[in-house]
């Protein structure tokens, strides 16, 4: 079965002003259902990459396709999540997760149900009529979550969503988003600065590093899904763990940080 | 943006310092209450100060039941000012949340506006008493217009600071949804600003009475600066005081008015409301969902 291709890049490029490089020359392709991290220090143009894909910035040279389409500007079939779950303080979880349908003039008693069944999916049983303010940061980013499944994209940008959360509630979450997101219909684009949590997560690893914002490698993570923690302690883990900061190294080199 | 909030006096909490219950605490102030009075009150009586200056509280009572009781001339005087002061306040309010809009939708228009209410927030303000009413005369207007430009600063920059206050990453949210401007001004702009609009809009109904008065000191013929005015002017300090008084009585009123406006709007705010609002939304979609 051939693959079917979803994003192609090629040489997109990105410039801030005159002399800003936040990504140059980014070659890529991504096959729709897979996963992919894209792994780097601050300032390697991870973000900037993620917001050229889903059409908030627009790119200063190259291809950039979107189902064989050109990216114009926001796309229904694209959703993002950020670091911070940008959920509107005087609204309910469920009101907030029906934002995407009020936005887009859908909101209806089924839009109603369908937010209720993704407050239940993200594990927020009995907090659906909470505020955000009554809510922890990783119950927030829960909501985020449900609210971006809510938008029917199949192509989701998550920029370090959980990047802000202690270490065992962002396991937790990242284990919840693979169940959430598997099978071949749901494209993900993750941004990280976390090696471990990169590999953990990805079909695929795109390692960026900065000035100018370059994809360095693509490294294909050949673990066996469904992932679990244990294959973190792994020999083959650590190979690609290694993989990583090698390329990393390798551009690093020298260079101030 | 919690902390421009913080910053506004009126989120200065002057009742949560009493320890106990609450009894206890009215019992105390109370009894300090009565105990400064009588203080006062003796210091007059033994001559230690002027009574004619500084007069007796027993007999600034005796002003406030002949002012508003036996001859009630005051009540016609406190409707004058108090309608100056909301006419001018609401003027003031809506020229400065307009502009304040305006400068925060068009970079254009801010950088016009910039040197502008530089030169406005250099003056001070009451200065222009006089001037308003050589312009508009010894009536009601010119009392209005000082009211309206003392008013208009605070709900102007509370209302830049709160709209500018939005997240980058809320207007690439509202944007990935592909949301109009208008979405994004009133589902996000607005509610995000709210808060210190609030802040914005209390300061100005305090500061309105202020204005009002003091055009009424420069020229008037009705209102309580000029009624003020008179009674000092025929060393009648206990009327004076009496009409003092009432003043503060009715700018705290509306303040507290205000609070408790300012408290439902903002209902995500405060964790009662909070709870209370989340009970009644479970209901109603709970029963649209049929859950």
């Amino acid at each position: 079965m051939a693959e079917e291709l979803v994003i192609q890049g090629s040489a997109l490029g990105k410039q801030f002003g005159e002399n800003v490089i936040a990504v140059e020359d980014a070659n890529f392709t991504i096959p729709r259902g897979s996963f992919i991290s894209l792994v780097g220090p601050s300032g390697c143009g991870k973000s900037t990459l993620l917001r050229l894909i889903s059409g908030l910035i627009e790119k200063s040279g190259g291809d950039l396709l979107v189902r064989n389409a050109e990216v114009v500007g926001p796309r229904s079939d694209i959703g993002m999540m950020f670091q911070k779950a940008v959920l509107l303080d005087w609204r309910t979880s469920i009101e907030n997760v029906l934002l995407p349908d009020e936005i887009r003039g859908t909101i209806d008693t089924d839009a109603k149900k369908r937010a209720w069944d993704h407050l239940q999916l993200v594990g927020l049983k009995d907090f659906e009529f909470s505020f955000p303010r009554q809510l922890s940061g990783g119950m927030q980013q829960r909501v985020a979550l449900a609210r971006l499944l809510q938008t029917g994209a199949d192509i989701m940008l998550l920029d370090e969503p959980f990047g802000a959360l202690d270490e065992f509630t962002r396991e937790r979450l990242n284990d919840e988003l693979l169940r959430i997101v598997e099978g071949p219909d749901i494209t993900t684009i993750f941004v990280t600065h976390n090696i471990q949590e990169a590999i953990y997560l990805a079909d695929q690893v795109f390692v960026m590093t900065p000035r100018p914002g370059r994809i360095a490698a693509q490294i294909e993570i050949d673990l066996p899904t469904p992932r679990n923690i244990d294959m973190t302690t792994t020999p083959e883990f650590n190979n690609y763990v290694q993989q990583v900061r090698d390329v990393l190294a390798g551009h690093l080199d020298g260079q101030p940080l | 943006m919690s902390n421009d909030q913080e910053a506004s006096v009126s989120n200065i909490e002057l009742a949560a310092d009493y320890k106990g219950t609450l009894g206890g605490a009215v019992l105390r102030h109370t009894i300090i209450f009565f105990v400064i009075m009588f203080i006062w009150e003796m210091a007059n009586r033994t001559g230690f100060s002027n009574p004619l200056l500084l007069p007796r509280p027993t007999d600034i009572v005796a002003s406030i039941w002949k002012i508003y009781v036996t001859q009630g001339n005051v009540w016609y005087h406190l409707w004058v000012t108090f309608k100056e002061a909301m006419v001018g306040c609401f003027i003031g309010c809506v020229i400065g949340i307009g502009l304040a809009v305006a400068a925060v939708l068009s970079d254009t228009f801010r950088q016009f506006l910039k040197p502008y209410i530089i030169i406005v927030e250099a003056t001070p303000r009451i200065a222009l008493g006089p001037i308003f009413v050589t312009w508009f005369g010894f009536g009601m207007s010119s009392k209005v217009a000082l009211a309206a430009l003392v008013c208009f600063f605070a709900p102007f920059v509370n209302t830049i600071t709160g709209l500018l206050g939005v997240e980058e990453e809320s207007y690439e949210l509202f944007r990935s949804l592909g949301a109009t401007r208008r979405q994004v001004f009133w589902k996000l702009m607005i509610p995000t600003a709210l808060p210190t609009m609030n802040a914005g809009l209390k300061l100005a109904v305090g500061s309105a009475f202020g204005g009002a008065l003091v055009a009424e000191f420069i020229s008037a013929q009705a209102g309580m600066g000029i009624l003020m005015a008179r009674y000092t002017m025929s060393l009648n300090m206990p009327s004076a005081f009496a009409g003092l008084l009432s003043i503060t009585l009715y700018g705290f009123i509306l303040f507290r008015i205000m609070e408790i406006i300012d408290k439902r709007v903002l209902y995500w705010l405060s964790d009662d409301l909070m709870a209370k609002k989340s009970v009644k939304k479970e209901t109603k979609i709970r029963g649209e969902l049929g859950l």
